[in-house]
């Protein structure tokens, strides 16, 4: 042994000026994984320029056969954008080792990226005919066929892959699948089960927390919400998500307080500055307001939520003219929402164009089917221009909503709301008050149990909470009418829901369309 | 220490203070040339005299220049110029007698170099792998002439498609060549015996029967061919092999190898396999979803760094404790062990210049780094038991040592909300203007909302009439019947007082072309003289734009422009199919006449 090392011991110290004249004799071939490490190491650091640099070195030196220095070269590229030459490139690592399901899941990936999700399931076949248990392969299949469309499909194979190796991001696809097949509940349960395998995964919490928030399943997904929040406390969807839950429960300070965060990490959403300019609407500082929704209209000048709470927030401002350019411009975004009619019946009632705030009520009532604010504000409308018979077809309509909502749901009625019907009933003099009052009073007892969500029936509705926690809040400002003789009384209409005039649209139909461009 | 200041929020600010209190800055060589990996650093008493030194094996920048470099204190001690790049540096007892000097091994393509007192001792080369049969085969019949080239190449790509050994290098090599070179190759190389040859990715020390800090200990090698190999630290013959599934990256050994072991292995496949003393292949395999940057034991916590930016916690046998997501990228990790307090947590080195500094899930420490720091170390250094050493990505050298009053609390970094929390928002200021406007508007809202209808409609009325005229008089330049579609847009050139005028003329129709067209310039001749007034266009082809030149002449020498009327004429008609207006420049040269 002695001998042995010292033998080596000299050819050791001797290795490294030796090397090259033994290099001249007979050409040797360099490994070809020589610096595969070195690469891989670059590789996972990010390293990019470094990494390229050793790529090219070994490519040369090998002639191009080091497969792995394609590879990774490929990985670059893909990263870089160039799908095409990375698809060129793993092509070349499948053929230089056939049997190698990593290449082909390579190749595949790429065609995925490309949009070719049949030639990708093609090649995922292939794959998964060489490696039978990988989770990654079932998973991307799963993927390809939900681009494709087939979803009964890609549940199979979602579900292989979570039978192979349980992942989050399985879990996440599943549930879009039934998220696109409108099965929520189902989602639901999905998401469940994903929260349950890793419940510090602060975007399976956030999803959970909104399909609840769809749901209406407030408690639930306030709960998961905050948990998301522990977790990530700068989580920018929980936080909204979670933010326009307390503005609809009118805790205005503390959402204001979480908002902070979102502005300083995403300064430029417009959701987020709907909802900062609607705390301050419920707080009641309407210049504040305007400036914030003015930035996120600015920010989106094509979300007519934003414009909705523009018009709303003018409304009450008493901004009659400029509420109906906002009203009018969400309408345009928006053709389909009778309370957009309705608020900006509102507006022109103000602006003392009668005649098309009439057209707006009518095409109001025509599209809305629960909101009994609509026909109220419609008769009341009506009863000032003295068309009682009008005043009261609206009444009984909006009777008939009530008592619809007092069964089927828990929702509370606006106090102001209330009293306005009850002066209207007795101004009309329809029906006895007694028989009508009734209807209204249960909802007013409910109202004043839990007087503290005042803004809640109304705003919820509008609130797009699900998508990024859009609160539309609404605040109700109603005006009076005298409620004595049939005088002129006018009213303000709570704006709580957004209106569209079409009146306008039917009156002069091109002048309409142009309004709208305009703005 | 952050119980001292509990009254200051802010974070950041508080956690940098802290840290400067817990450091002292050594030393600190931005240009100190070592470009390596947390793998390729050593802290070892190499001499035996109590002096810790340490090893670093330098890629040297670009990775052009490998150098061993031994450093005592900021200076370097030793640099000797290595035949590679070096994958690994590990220091190591290899037999009990006094005086207990640790050896210095580093490990470099297919060999481990052994260094005792910083002299080369042994040189370990990685057995040749086993040649495929058939391959070997088909080149001895090669040798005896007994096979041509081309059946030779087929055979071969048989193989290369089918076979479960690779082939070698010559074999892969000869497949590339064309036709006329094969026969040379042959003839060159067909006397060798073909070798396979693999390399060390990474290299780690396992203890061999004691638990005992100064005890001997085995080197674990990983090669590029899946596999893992023991060494005995006395004769360096194999003392265990087992393969993995992926080429491993990143290596963690607990226990001792006569006794009962553990071995983590972090492979490319992105997975980490999980080995016991008596199994040859994977006991527990953990998947990850991006590839694993960083591998550290802590007690019975094994600490994974991924490409995701974040931290994960498994147990030994696989299962995710816990995850922890970093501000950027991880670069580096490795441990550090306070061992008079009995602390072992992690550092971790980042993208943006952090190094973080966990125990388990809680943040005990933040490193603000002045570069990206590539390579972590932790241990005794000279004679300070407490030292960091850093290399960043420039290139630096940077030392740091632990106070040894200081004590890492749970807690010690991002504590609270997020300090984003306690900044205003910024809500825009609104003007004096604004609120005048307003008032102005509640007062005569009806008046201005009619006003703007009213104007509105006016608007509308008269761009509907100018449309209205342009139709009807073909002004505008695109003409938009069915029979001659038509565009048509003019260029003017020069500074005068000769124009340079060019109608761009297009047939927009999909399939016919256009014949009989005119053009008709109308101007004001005491102005502009042109040559021709009037012309015939000829056939115009479908998409090919036509350029017509004619020259304008300026004739007055007072600076006036005027407008030259273009008319695009069908032959026999009257109305023109389309018309241009041409706002000729101001004259800047002399007028000639």
């Amino acid at each position: 042994m002695a001998e042995e090392r010292l033998a080596t011991r000299t050819q050791f110290s001797a290795s490294a000026e030796s090397q090259k004249p033994r290099l001249k004799k007979a050409p040797e071939f360099p490994i070809l994984e020589k610096q595969n490490w070195l690469i891989h190491l670059h590789y996972i650091r990010k390293d990019y320029e470094a990494c390229k640099a050793v790529i090219k070195e070994q490519l040369q030196e090998t002639q191009g056969l080091c497969e792995y220095a394609i590879y990774v070269q490929a990985l670059i590229f893909r990263l870089e954008g160039n799908i095409q030459e990375s698809l060129e490139l793993f092509q070349t690592c499948a053929i230089l080792s056939p049997q190698c399901a990593d290449n082909l899941k390579q190749v595949a990936r790429s065609l995925f990226l490309l949009g070719k999700h049949k030639a990708a399931i093609e090649v995922y076949n292939e794959a998964a005919k060489l490696n039978q248990k990988d989770w990654e392969i079932c998973h991307n299949l799963g993927v390809c066929y939900i681009y494709l469309k087939q979803f009964n499909k890609a549940q199979d194979q979602l579900h292989n892959a979570l039978h192979l190796n349980r992942h989050d991001l399985t879990y996440i696809m599943l549930g879009k699948i039934h998220l696109l097949e409108g099965n929520l509940d189902k989602a639901i349960e999905i998401y469940k089960k994903a929260v349950e395998f890793s419940p510090e995964n602060t975007e399976l919490l956030t999803t959970l927390g909104l399909l609840y928030l769809q749901l209406g399943i407030y408690q639930k997904a306030f709960e998961h919400l905050g948990n998301a929040l522990t977790y990530d406390p700068t989580n920018y969807k929980a936080i909204l998500a979670a933010g326009s839950m307390m503005q609809t429960h009118g805790d205005f300070d503390v959402a204001l307080t979480k908002y902070r965060v979102v502005a300083s990490a995403v300064p430029e959403s417009p959701p987020l500055w709907n909802n900062i300019g609607m705390c301050f609407f419920g707080k009641k500082k309407y210049v504040a307001a305007i400036s914030c929704l003015k930035r996120a209209n600015y920010l989106a000048p094509f979300d007519w939520k934003i414009l909705y709470n523009l018009g709303l927030v003018h409304l009450t401002m008493q901004q009659y003219a400029s509420a109906f350019h906002f009203l009018s411009a969400a309408i345009n975004f928006q053709p389909k929402m009778g309370e957009l009619y309705m608020l900006l019946a509102v507006a022109l009632t103000n602006l003392e164009d009668t005649e098309n705030a009439k057209r707006a009520y009518a095409e109001a009532v025509r599209l809305d089917k629960c909101n009994p604010l609509v026909n109220l504000n419609y008769a009341v409308l009506l009863y000032n221009q003295g068309e009682k018979r009008g005043a009261l077809a609206q009444y009984q309509e909006m009777e008939k909503k009530v008592n619809l909502l007092k069964d089927s749901s828990s929702l509370e009625f606006d106090s102001e709301m209330v009293e306005m019907a009850q002066k209207l009933g007795a101004a009309l003099q329809v029906g006895e008050a007694l028989v009508w009052t009734k209807p209204v009073k249960d909802p007013k007892s409910k109202h004043r149990s839990t007087s503290a969500s005042k803004a809640a029936n109304f705003p919820q509705p509008l609130g797009s909470n699900q998508a990024l926690g859009q609160a539309m809040s609404s605040a109700a400002a109603y005006r009076k009418p005298p409620s004595g003789a049939g005088g002129t009384s006018q009213l303000t209409k709570p704006p709580s829901l957004p209106l569209e005039p079409e009146p306008t649209v039917e009156a002069h139909p091109t002048e309409a369309s142009a309004q709208i461009r305009e703005k | 220490m952050a119980a001292a200041s509990p009254s200051d929020s802010d974070g950041s600010r508080a956690e940098s203070r802290e840290a400067s209190s817990k450091w002292l800055d050594a030393h600190y060589d931005p240009v100190a040339n070592i470009h390596t990996f947390s793998a390729c650093l050593a802290l070892a008493d190499l001499h035996g005299d109590g002096e810790y030194k340490l090893v670093v094996g330098d890629l040297g920048p670009g990775g052009r220049q490998p150098h061993l470099k031994v450093l005592k204190g900021p200076t370097v001690l030793t640099e000797s110029p290595l035949p590679a790049l070096p994958a690994a540096a590990v220091t190591f007892l290899m037999e009990q007698h006094e005086p207990r000097t640790p050896a210095l091994a580093l490990a470099s393509g297919p060999c481990v170099y052994v260094y005792k007192n910083l002299r080369p001792y042994f040189k370990f080369t990685l057995p040749q792998l086993p040649p495929n049969s058939l391959e070997q085969d088909l080149w001895n019949q090669a040798k005896q002439d007994q096979i041509d080239h081309l059946t030779l190449k087929e055979m071969l790509e048989g193989i290369r498609e089918k076979a479960e050994v690779p082939l070698s290098v010559q074999s892969l090599r000869f497949l590339q060549l064309e036709l006329s070179e094969m026969e040379a190759f042959v003839n060159q190389h067909k006397s060798k015996s073909i070798k396979r040859q693999t390399v060390i990715t990474t290299m780690t020390t396992l203890k061999k029967n004691l638990a005992d800090e100064d005890a001997m200990s085995c080197l674990v090698l990983g090669t590029e061919n899946k596999e893992l190999l023991v060494l005995d630290p006395e004769a360096f013959t194999i003392l265990a092999k087992m393969s993995l599934p992926g080429v491993p990256v990143f290596l963690e050994v607990s226990g001792q190898f006569d006794v009962e072991f553990r071995l983590a292995a972090a492979c490319r496949n992105g997975n980490i396999y999980i080995l016991r003393r008596d199994s040859r292949r994977p006991k527990y395999c953990i998947e990850l979803s991006a590839q694993p940057v960083g591998l550290v034991r802590v007690h019975k916590v094994l600490v994974v760094g991924s490409t995701e930016d974040s931290l994960h916690g498994f147990t030994h046998k696989g299962k995710r404790l816990w995850t922890v997501p970093m501000p950027a990228a991880i670069l580096t990790m490795n441990l550090l062990e306070q061992r008079s307090r009995g602390l072992q947590a992690v550092m971790a080195g980042l993208a943006n210049g952090e190094v973080r500094i966990y125990h388990d899930k809680a943040l005990l420490n933040v490193i603000r780094a002045p570069d990206a720091v590539t390579s972590l170390c932790f241990g005794r250094y000279g004679r300070e038991d407490n030292t960091l050493v850093m290399t960043t990505r420039g290139g630096g050298l940077m030392i740091k040592i632990l106070k040894r009053t200081a004590v890492f609390v749970e807690g010690g970094g991002e504590v609270g909300p997020p300090p984003a929390q306690a900044t205003k928002l910024n809500v825009p200021r609104k003007t004096r203007l604004y609120v005048d406007q307003t008032l102005r508007e509640r007062e005569a809202g009806t008046a201005m909302h009619r006003t703007f209808q009213t104007d509105l409609y006016l608007l509308r009325l008269r761009a509907a009439r100018a449309y209205v005229q342009a139709l009807e008089s073909s002004l505008s330049p695109v003409s938009a019947t069915a029979r001659e579609p038509l565009k048509l847009h003019a260029v003017v050139q020069g500074l005068g007082p000769t124009f340079k005028l060019t109608l761009h003329l297009q047939n927009t129709s999909t399939a016919r072309p256009i014949l009989g067209l005119l053009v008709c310039f109308l101007y004001n001749e005491v102005l502009y003289a042109l040559p021709r007034a009037f012309f015939k266009v000829p056939l115009l082809v479908p998409g090919l734009d036509y350029p017509l030149e004619t020259f304008v002449e300026s004739l007055s020498d007072k600076g006036i422009s005027d407008i030259i009327k273009v008319l695009v004429l069908r032959e026999g008609q009257s109305a023109p199919l389309l018309s241009a207006h041409i706002n000729m420049p101001v004259s800047e040269g002399l007028a000639a006449a």
